[in-house]
């Protein structure tokens, strides 16, 4: 049977075909050394054909050995199943680039990666199981996505805004939240939650109108905004007259002067409110919640806890911060 | 034809083998933890596959499909609803932005991933078993589970399925691994897995 597969002849046009495929090819023989490589895969590595052939595959590109390629190399030869390796998580095994004639920007090729062991029944055919390595560049799809993308996150970042503060809106806080609380699992940092609440604010609206209760709500934004600068500090309104401060490596103390800060801030505005029962200008309170390394709490369950809180700041006079320490004992911090 | 209890357990203990070595190589490349495990192994109709599917609200799921040929020959379509599909590849590649759908980038990445899982579990069988099979590519389908499944047609056909239970980080995904085979395959892995049996006793 090896005798009459060996005595087939490759068509004339075989070599020339491989050679002006638009993919890379590479083949490997059982011990990995190369026994061929194409055209497209020399040009865009910059090699000849006499740099690569008889050689390890290894040898050539030492990098791969102890890559995730090498990895899935290994692994493809000793189950003979064909594996695949996604742009998205190895953009550039191979130092690929474009052909020294096409460069505008020199950077490395992104490819999609195919390792393909020959079949068992075809290797009995043939002296030894040998490995085919098919690289196509998707720079282009990559690009494409990456424009969309930037086009789509454009349009979420404009759906994401609260049209009267400019703040986040409940959208953003839900996913905002939850990205930083994956983020403080993994980091093992805490994460603080500060919900703030307008005190009084129906009589507010009621006495000076809506319009007055829309400039006062848009002042304490630019207030909290103020405060909560950090490039990973994210402020959203809640709801009403509700906002909140996500708050990333931040542990409760530190919470609580930041919401310390905010009242403070707000205070010094000194926006008349005759409706109020606690002063004769305008006052927050705000309930702080802290999810700690190790905690892994749930969006809702951090919220659920700074509401808590704000809950006591509200029911315990208002005007002022409340949180919970480590040992559930409520810390109240009047103005 | 259908495999016993004690065929079904000791299938599930093989399952788990490489199971294990797909959370290895998946941890590898998450730079995380990712742990894996398999339940559950049942035979069990293509209907009884989509009712259960169904029933967590997953009308619409993401499947990787390949092929797998040799004593027995089987499709192993693993799959996700479609939500869960988009979390795995988001915290896989480690993307900020939350997806609205698989672009073709991330399907490539669903199809690395699968491709992982599906490789190891069958390999796991052919080293535990002693047996030996080829394999394709995978492909990445989506859309209704009647379609990807084709239980409209043959509902009564009975698969093998198996639930595998992904948690990376504080994320817990459901995923489902069915094996449709023929009555012919049914039969050749029975016989395997006595032969398996009774070399253990």
């Amino acid at each position: 049977m090896s005798t009459a597969t060996h005595a087939t002849p490759c068509p004339i046009w075989s070599d020339w075909a491989l050679d002006h495929l638009q993919v890379g090819l590479i083949i490997l023989d059982a011990q990995h050394q190369v026994v061929f490589a194409n055209q497209w895969f020399l040009q865009h590595a910059g090699l000849e054909s006499c740099d690569m052939l008889n050689k390890t595959l290894f040898h050539v590109f030492p990098q791969l050995e102890s890559s995730h390629f090498g990895m899935f190399l290994a692994q493809a030869t000793r189950s003979g199943f064909p594996a695949l390796l996604s742009q998205s998580l190895h953009p550039t095994p191979f130092p690929l680039h474009l052909p020294a004639a096409q460069r505008g920007q020199d950077k490395l090729l992104r490819q999609s990666i195919r390792i393909i062991p020959m079949s068992f029944s075809a290797s009995s055919d043939v002296d030894q199981r040998y490995t085919m390595i098919q690289i196509v560049d998707v720079t282009h799809s990559v690009l494409r996505e990456r424009l969309l993308k930037a086009q789509a996150s454009k349009l979420q970042s404009l759906a994401n805004l609260d049209a009267l503060t400019g703040l986040g809106n409940r959208r953003m806080l839900n996913e905002k939240l939850a990205h930083e609380l994956r983020v403080s699992t993994k980091t093992g940092g805490n994460l603080a939650v500060v919900i703030f609440d307008i005190d009084y604010f129906k009589q507010f609206n009621d006495i000076y109108g809506h319009l007055a209760g829309d400039t006062c709500l848009r002042q304490v934004a630019d207030a909290l905004r103020d405060v909560c600068r950090r490039p990973n500090d994210v402020v959203a309104r809640f709801g009403g007259e509700e906002l909140v401060a996500i708050l990333p490596e931040t542990d409760q103390s530190g919470a609580m002067q930041v919401a310390h800060k905010v009242l403070q801030q707000v205070q010094l505005l000194q926006i008349p409110h005759a409706g109020s029962g606690v002063a004769r200008i305008l006052s927050l309170s705000a309930g702080v919640a802290v999810s700690k390394p190790l905690q892994s709490l749930t969006p809702d369950a951090l919220l659920g806890l700074a509401d808590r809180a704000l809950y006591e700041a509200k029911g315990s006079g208002r005007n002022r911060v409340c949180g919970f320490d480590a040992q559930d004992a409520l810390i109240v911090t009047a103005m | 034809m259908n495999l016993t209890d004690t065929e079904l357990d000791a299938l599930t203990e093989v399952f788990n083998v490489g199971v294990g070595r797909a959370a290895h190589a998946l941890s590898e490349l998450a730079r995380s933890t990712v742990r894996l495990n398999v339940p559950k192994v049942e035979m069990i109709s293509k209907q009884g596959v989509t009712d259960g599917l169904t029933q967590q609200g997953a009308d619409r799921i993401c499947a990787v499909r390949q092929e797998f040929s040799g004593v027995l020959n089987t499709e192993a379509v693993l799959m996700f609803p479609v939500q869960q599909s988009l979390q795995l590849v988001q915290l896989m590649v480690g993307s900020d932005v939350p997806l609205e759908q698989l672009g073709e980038m991330e399907q490539e990445a669903l199809a690395e991933i699968g491709n992982i899982l599906l490789n190891s579990v069958v390999s796991g069988i052919a080293d535990v078993l002693g047996l030996q099979f080829e394999g394709t590519l995978p492909q990445v389908e989506m859309g209704p589970l009647e379609d990807v499944l084709c239980s409209r047609d043959a509902s009564d056909d009975e698969v093998l399925s198996l639930q595998i239970d992904f948690a990376i980080d504080a994320l817990e995904i459901q995923g489902f691994l069915v094996f449709l085979l023929d009555v012919q395959s049914i039969a050749s892995l029975k016989s395997t897995v006595q032969t398996f049996l009774g070399s253990l006793s």
